[in-house]
């Protein structure tokens, strides 16, 4: 039941944590120094997010040591949880503006 | 040396020390009907006739055909054909809430910056263009993206900004902190009609006049009187404060 199973993700240790987290791009490392999460738990809870797209691959970026470390994003704003007719998860997606406005800042600070 | 972008509005440029500073993002606050939306027609208007440089009008508070009787209704006769020429860039209600499909506007807004070819922007209004975000955090982190995203592309921008109630008990909103500079258009209703006023609270890297002149709106926009400080308001019944 793909609903419960979104639940569960959601209500892993760390992962609303790593949701409130991403409102801007941050890599594994990051996220596993700010919010104290063991880096093997938190990769492993950044791929369950990722594959209930909850979370996103934003980017490969260049590490100052020039190596590529990528980082993620939340891709969701809300989730709703109604247990009115059968149980069912609403997920809002997080605004197209903010995205492309996202998108156009991050090319012209790279430039 | 500071390089300044001329609105060409009579007696505003003397009080800006010359000009607003090329690149930066202006926030013109005031009531209903205190000139801010002439004001931004002024400035793209004069732009173009007087400077030579193309400009972008972003409304989200009107449509085209509105802007256009608006600035014939000033004088600016040939707005219509600047326009046609594409000296004047406008992206209108109809447009930008097609849909309600603002990303998309958006993204052609950035191709269209890319370009290049234009010099001044105005958006009418950052009030609505806020209402595309979700918390007051989100707006003050996408007005800084999105400054940062004209300025990168040389743009100089005056943004309006609705004021509900009259200056200065009124509480200044954030964006009047992140933008480079702050004008502030009042007005004061009379026996013989309305009293104008414009303060220039704020001007990075510029020193201006910070006094309170009076202004008027007229055939061809606001004419601001920048010898008339002694002129004071400070006394009298007509005082803006």
């Amino acid at each position: 039941m793909p609903t419960v199973d979104l639940l569960q993700t959601l209500g892993n240790k760390y992962s609303a944590e790593i949701l409130d987290a991403t409102d801007e791009p941050r890599s594994a490392q990051e996220l596993s120094d700010e919010l104290e999460i063991p880096i093997a738990t938190c990769y492993r809870r950044i791929d369950e997010l990722t594959e209930h797209d909850l979370l996103e691959l934003h980017d490969n970026i260049l590490s100052d040591d020039r190596r590529r470390i990528k980082v993620y994003r939340r891709n969701v704003e809300t989730v709703r949880v109604d247990f009115d007719d059968s149980l069912s998860v609403d997920m809002q997606e997080r605004s197209e503006v903010t995205n492309t406005l996202d998108e156009a800042w991050r090319t012209l600070s790279e430039g | 040396m500071v390089e300044l972008t001329k609105t060409g509005v009579d007696g505003l440029d003397d009080i800006l020390n010359g000009g607003i500073v090329r690149n930066s993002t202006t926030l013109v606050s005031g009531n209903p009907g205190a000139g801010k939306s002439i004001l931004g027609l002024q400035y793209i208007y004069n732009g173009v006739k007087r400077f030579g440089e193309k400009g972008i009008y972003l409304s989200f508070e009107e449509n085209t055909e509105d802007i256009r009787q608006a600035a014939e209704s000033i004088g600016f006769d040939d707005w219509h054909h600047h326009v046609e020429e594409g000296d004047i860039r406008i992206y209108d209600k109809q447009v930008l809430l097609r849909e309600n499909d603002f990303s998309s506007s958006l993204e052609l807004l950035l191709d269209d910056l890319d370009d290049k070819r234009y010099e001044r922007l105005v958006l009418d209004s950052l009030t609505m263009f806020q209402l595309f975000f979700d918390n007051e955090r989100e707006q003050r982190t996408y007005l800084l993206k999105f400054t940062d995203i004209l300025s990168e592309n040389n743009l100089t921008t005056l943004m309006t900004n609705e004021q509900g109630t009259v200056f200065p008990e009124t509480d200044i909103g954030l964006e009047n902190f992140l933008t480079d500079g702050n004008i502030y258009l009042l007005q004061t209703p009379t026996d013989s009609g309305v009293n104008r006023y414009v303060w220039v609270a704020k001007m990075r890297k510029q020193n201006i006049d910070t006094d309170i002149f009076p202004m008027e709106i007229l055939e061809g926009g606001l004419t601001v009187h920048p010898n008339a400080s002694a002129f004071s308001m400070m006394s009298g019944d007509d005082s803006p404060l």
